[in-house]
């Protein structure tokens, strides 16, 4: 018989054999430890004393000010970074595009290069850049835009524009690629129409291309909104959570109720599942949003 | 059977293999039994580190074989360290003895019970500072060693008070409201602000606040932020200042120092640890002096407080640590000797009541001019607020810089207050 019944193949011995290592390397490292942190989630207190409290982490969270504060500011960076990354993203992708660009390898290598280069020495540097004497405000006070130093790291509101900047030096590299390789698969029959017909460039780019790219922008959009969510790298590295919780994000959040207050790990894991809540919450939204209509 | 490849060999060669791994990185994997070398966990290379090394030599001499080795790591990753070890419970990656800052002490301590060796009745504490030995005793046991003191002192660059017209003596027992008055004619004559702060690290924050011999928690560990003459004063005078215009802002330590080596500010409220760092700058000095810093002005404010200051704490978990004990007792609880050479070589003020007698001690600094800054720093110790600084510090600090814009920026004292007070209480569990 040529033809393997589904029962043949499960108990195909060597299938298992195959399967079972990665099986239980995920189970042993993934499942188990998402299983724990649920269990943890229902417990709290102080370091290895944890009493099981049922929804009494989540009940704390409703009236916690800091968690709110990492909240919001969490929010802030979505909805301000990462649209402004993403078309300055679509932007670079679109210029790297063209065909009479000179250095296009050069300049596409030097583009990307932020995403591969070291978290810590870039945080530092971009610390010591933006200091009160840093070169920014060097810059800025010999090109005589500003009267006085800016203080970028010492008030909240400048603190979130360096994260904000850091992050957009970072990544945008990272989706100018998807977009680029994109493009460059694209077919160049519907520009050559496109220009017959006599569409201006900039029409171009939003009526023909970003629909085009829709599925690669859906990708790029979800993973920076996860990316954004799970903040911790720069914020961390560069403002430790920013002058007054000005840049305190919910990873960061987590970190210190675990590794800087009196550890309470139960409520951190709590605090962890809103996180994979908003971001499974979120993911879902914008796959809706852009899921293709069929009349 | 196929002639190339047997799967009942394939099957026996893969676990075989497996398990031989397994079995030899478990061989490897297995300590080599307690080891006569002492493993020490510090900060700060120059003065902490430095100094433990200089003990283990002063103990070697009379132990042979004793060894220390000492880790070197900043503050904040020691702590963190140290709490993700002792929180898992793997007590293969901890050391023999840790230094913990004072403020962390509690929270420690009261968290890992078990984790850390009770001295009392091995060491003799009757000998040290009063308001070290409290921070370190839970439940009537004594925790720790002491070691050097963040007694508090105002520290001011001679020459940039006299270019406004002020002498020492003019700035002898005063309040910070006198202080931010000086403040404004200094920066008005010289151009120079009058002291760097970092709103990052409230170290004079806390010294302040303990300076009105206050805390953010009462002496029962209970919230103690609404109706806090301590800390009202302390938040009231914070926003003066900064509106004053006599605060130069910096982000880490090393804008702060660079700062006062840069000579960018007239005077530094700190402990005596920053006597080291002054000292960097050698071309000030016999520029600078050292008085008693300001007073709050409140009743129960004096002027003396602390900020920062440390101790060395052995690990249950150690398998040195009779031998640890027995190192700590013999020199720091001692050593008279070892504490006049640790001020001359390091600037280390120790907490030993008995050593302030020493020659070291009454000797003249010729980088403050002469004068026997080491006695009158040590006149003070016996003097600083013993205060209970509860479990709760870093959520405390937390809590107070979350609300220093707002109070910059013009909120009333009272709103604040609620504000911290609110968040406190969400944290503290």
């Amino acid at each position: 018989m040529a033809s393997v019944t589904a029962r043949a193949r499960t108990l195909n011995i060597n299938g298992w054999a195959f399967v079972v290592p990665a099986l239980a390397l995920i189970a042993a490292f993934a499942i188990y430890p998402i299983l724990t942190s649920i269990w943890m989630a229902l417990h709290a207190g102080q370091g290895a004393e944890a009493t099981f409290v049922g929804f009494g982490n989540f009940v704390r969270l409703w009236s916690d000010p800091m968690f709110y504060q990492a909240l919001t500011n969490t929010f802030i960076f979505l909805l301000v970074q990462v649209p402004i990354m993403i078309g300055l993203a679509l932007v670079m992708a679109s210029c790297l595009n063209m065909p009479s660009l000179r250095w296009r390898g050069l300049l596409r290598t030097a583009l990307f290069l932020p995403c591969v280069t070291s978290l810590v020495a870039y945080s530092v540097l971009f610390r010591s850049m933006f200091s009160y004497d840093g070169i920014a405000n060097a810059v800025l006070l010999q090109l005589g835009i500003v009267s006085e130093p800016v203080p970028w790291l010492t008030d909240p509101y400048w603190a979130k524009v360096v994260v904000m900047i850091a992050l957009t030096w970072r990544w945008t590299g990272y989706n100018m690629i998807f977009y680029l390789a994109a493009m460059q698969n694209a077919d160049k029959s519907i520009y050559e129409a496109s220009r017959v017909d006599g569409i201006s460039s900039f029409d171009r780019m939003v009526f023909i291309t970003i629909p085009m790219l829709k599925p690669v922008i859906l990708f790029t959009t979800v993973t920076s909104t996860i990316g954004t969510l799970q903040l911790f790298d720069e914020v961390m590295s560069i403002t430790q959570g920013g002058p007054a919780d000005g840049t305190l994000t919910l990873s960061l959040y987590i970190y210190n109720l675990s590794f800087k207050f009196m550890p309470d790990f139960g409520y951190a894991a709590a605090v962890s599942y809103v996180i994979a809540g908003l971001v499974a919450v979120l993911a879902a939204v914008q796959f809706l949003a852009t899921r293709e209509r069929t009349r | 059977m196929t002639p190339g490849f047997n799967r009942r060999r394939a099957i026996k060669a893969t676990l075989g293999s497996l398990l031989g791994s397994g079995v030899g990185q478990c061989a490897a994997a297995t300590t080599t039994g307690p080891s006569s070398e002492i493993t020490v966990w510090a900060w700060d290379v120059n003065f902490n580190a430095a100094v433990m090394q200089d003990a283990a030599k002063r103990y070697a001499a009379k132990h042979p074989g004793f060894s220390v080795k000492v880790v070197d790591m900043a503050k904040s990753d020691l702590e963190q360290k140290l709490q993700i070890a002792l929180a898992s419970g793997v007590s293969r990656s901890l050391p023999d003895i840790v230094l913990i800052e004072d403020y962390n002490a509690p929270k420690y301590l009261r968290s890992f019970r078990g984790a850390f060796e009770p001295l009392s009745g091995r060491v003799n504490h009757a000998g040290f500072a009063k308001y070290k030995v409290d921070l370190m005793t839970v439940d009537g046991k004594v925790y720790g060693i002491p070691f050097d003191t963040g007694v508090t002192a105002l520290y001011y660059r001679k020459d940039i008070l006299a270019s406004a017209g002020f002498a020492e003596k003019d700035l002898e027992g005063i309040t910070w409201d006198r202080y931010i008055e000086i403040g404004k004619a200094v920066v008005a004559a010289t151009n120079k602000k009058m002291i760097c702060i970092n709103p990052f690290d409230n170290g004079l924050l806390r010294a302040m606040v303990q300076s009105g011999g206050r805390w953010y928690f009462d002496k029962d560990g209970k919230l103690d932020i609404r109706g806090n003459p301590a800390l009202r004063a302390t938040l009231d005078i914070q926003a003066r200042m900064v509106k004053a215009g006599i605060i130069k802002p910096s982000t880490n330590w090393a804008e702060w120092v660079g700062a006062i080596n840069r000579g960018d500010v007239a005077t530094v409220v700190a402990g005596p640890w920053v006597t080291a760092s002054i000292k960097a700058e050698k071309k000030q000095s016999g520029l600078w002096g050292v008085v008693p810093m300001p007073s709050l002005g409140v009743p129960g404010a004096v002027n003396v407080s602390n900020d920062g200051g440390s101790s060395w704490y052995v690990l249950s978990s150690s398998k040195s640590k009779a031998q640890a004990v027995d190192f700590l007792g013999q020199v720091f609880a001692n050593d008279l000797q070892f504490y006049q050479e640790i001020l001359l070589s390091r600037g280390a003020m120790g907490s030993l009541l008995a050593a302030r007698s020493g020659p070291a001690y009454s000797a003249p600094d010729a980088f403050f001019g002469g004068a026997r800054i080491w006695q009158q720093l040590s006149d003070y110790v016996s003097k600083v607020p013993s205060v209970n600084y509860g479990a709760f510090t870093a959520e405390a600090g937390a809590a107070v810089n979350a609300q220093l814009p707002a109070l910059m920026r013009g909120t009333s004292t009272d709103k604040v207050i609620d504000a911290i007070h609110t968040q406190l209480a969400s944290q503290v569990r």
